[in-house]
């Protein structure tokens, strides 16, 4: 495919390796924030590729990973209302609630159904007049306008039956929560490329100058992310501590405006609890007080079950790049993709199942070989 | 959830709303919503998420970036020999 192949190919990618032979290279931590990132470094084996002064952090750009508990019972909640149809993307089916995740309640006979778009929800809210139909909502700043989208489309509709359930967060309030972190001491960041394309990059600009740090904005294909790397070590060693856009194909510095100003007519700033991190004060999006009538917070108050976390789950310290999914006791015995415990081994973008698809992939070619 | 696709705008209908496109994605055409990207042409290139167009693929910048592989190549078999 074009615009993908060319930027994973292995010989551009052996040609960026001869780079990484700078001088001064010294010890560094550098962190990916978008768990897509984790899942090509996994993939394709890139630390590895990297001098070993290199390491990798991974980040809490995962928004399946981040959602909380709590957020995942107002769902099940909601699901378990009469005449509702609960839509949702994939790979939050199994994410944990404190009793049970939304794949087992499906099984169990609640309507919840899972879509590729929000307009997926709103036109099944067309069909189904009958039903309410539930768009539980989360995401970054890459499907906020989406969202925001699809709530326009259902007001220009009228819809009546059409409501929304947002889980949405911010990556620069979470980004500004790791740096101001004494548990874990970054020399660089990978900003999220697709976050970025909507939300430009003068964000980037600004931590980097509150918090000393070179950051680049970075894409997703290997030989995105090896130039981003190359660029962010670089700036390490020369003391830049300035913001640089790697993706230039994609990402422009002030966006894309016109998905900025659909987020802004429907959405306002609000305080959300992240699994594993806490709560960050104006890190998500809630509907504004113009479209409070597809909130389904708003209009049926859902409430959520004690929390009931596993307490040897160490997601919340992998989230923030403290610790490495191998170091969880839970990791590949207790807690494996078919019986998760912690969100990050449910989600394709989370650190857990990143590791235990391509880390033990390794391993099984080593004992093998 | 950050993941995109790039595709190619193969036809655009005028009169939906929202504004849909039909986008080819190496054979396979979906449809997507190009709202964001209100003066997008058929024959462009773009990243779709969620099925939304997020940006266009600007095509010089990503030849500029493929070139710098191929230049970085000429010069490091050139000092080898």
């Amino acid at each position: 495919m074009k615009f993908l192949n060319e930027f994973r190919d292995i010989n551009s990618i052996k040609i960026l390796m001869e780079k990484f032979h700078i001088s001064g290279l010294r010890e560094m931590n550098l962190m990916e924030v978008c768990g897509s990132q984790t899942h090509a470094i996994m993939k394709y084996n890139i630390e590895e590729l990297l001098p070993q002064e290199i390491s990798l952090v991974h980040g809490p750009g995962c928004p399946v990973c981040v959602t909380s508990s709590e957020m995942i019972d107002k769902a099940l909640y909601l699901a378990q209302m009469e005449k509702t149809i609960l839509m949702t993307f994939g790979d939050m089916m199994r994410v944990p609630g404190s009793i049970q995740n939304m794949s087992a309640l499906k099984s169990r006979g609640a309507d919840i159904r899972i879509i590729y778009s929000p307009l997926d929800a709103v036109r099944t809210a067309q069909k189904e007049k009958d039903k309410n139909v539930i768009l539980f909502a989360i995401g970054f700043e890459t499907t906020a306008p989406a969202n925001a989208s699809a709530i326009l489309a259902a007001a220009k509709l009228s819809l009546k039956n059409f409501y929304v359930l947002s889980a949405q967060v911010l990556i620069p309030p979470a980004v500004e929560y790791i740096l101001s972190s004494e548990n874990i001491r970054l020399d660089g960041l990978l900003a999220p490329g697709h976050v970025c394309s909507i939300t430009g990059y003068r964000w980037c600009e600004k931590i980097s100058e509150k918090y000393n740090i070179p950051i680049t904005v970075t894409g997703f294909e290997p030989l995105d992310i090896l130039e981003g790397i190359y660029i962010t070590a670089d700036n390490v060693i020369k003391n830049n501590h300035i913001a640089e856009n790697q993706y230039r194909r994609i990402v422009k510095k002030d966006g894309n405006k016109n998905a900025r100003e659909i987020i802004e007519k429907v959405f306002s700033v609000t305080g959300r609890t992240w699994r594993g991190l806490g709560f960050i004060p104006e890190s998500g999006f809630v509907l504004n007080e113009n479209y409070s009538r597809f909130d389904a917070e708003k209009i049926f108050n859902p409430v959520p079950e004690i929390n009931n976390e596993d307490k040897d789950c160490i997601a919340g310290e992998i989230l923030q790049g403290i610790k490495k999914p191998n170091d969880c006791p839970l990791f590949g015995e207790k807690c494996n993709p078919l019986h998760p415990v912690g969100a990050p081994m449910v989600s394709s973008e989370g650190a857990c199942s990143a590791y235990f698809r391509y880390k033990r992939k390794k391993q099984e070619q080593k004992n093998n070989g | 959830m950050c993941l995109a696709v790039p595709g190619k705008v193969e036809s655009i209908d005028e009169k939906s709303s929202p504004k849909m496109a039909t986008v080819n994605f190496g054979g396979i055409l979906k449809d997507v919503c190009i709202d964001f990207l209100p003066d997008i042409k058929t024959g462009e290139y773009i990243i779709v998420h969620a099925g939304y167009a997020l940006e266009k693929i600007n095509e010089e910048e990503a030849e500029n970036q493929l070139q710098a592989f191929i230049e970085a190549e000429y010069l490091i078999r050139s000092r080898t020999k």
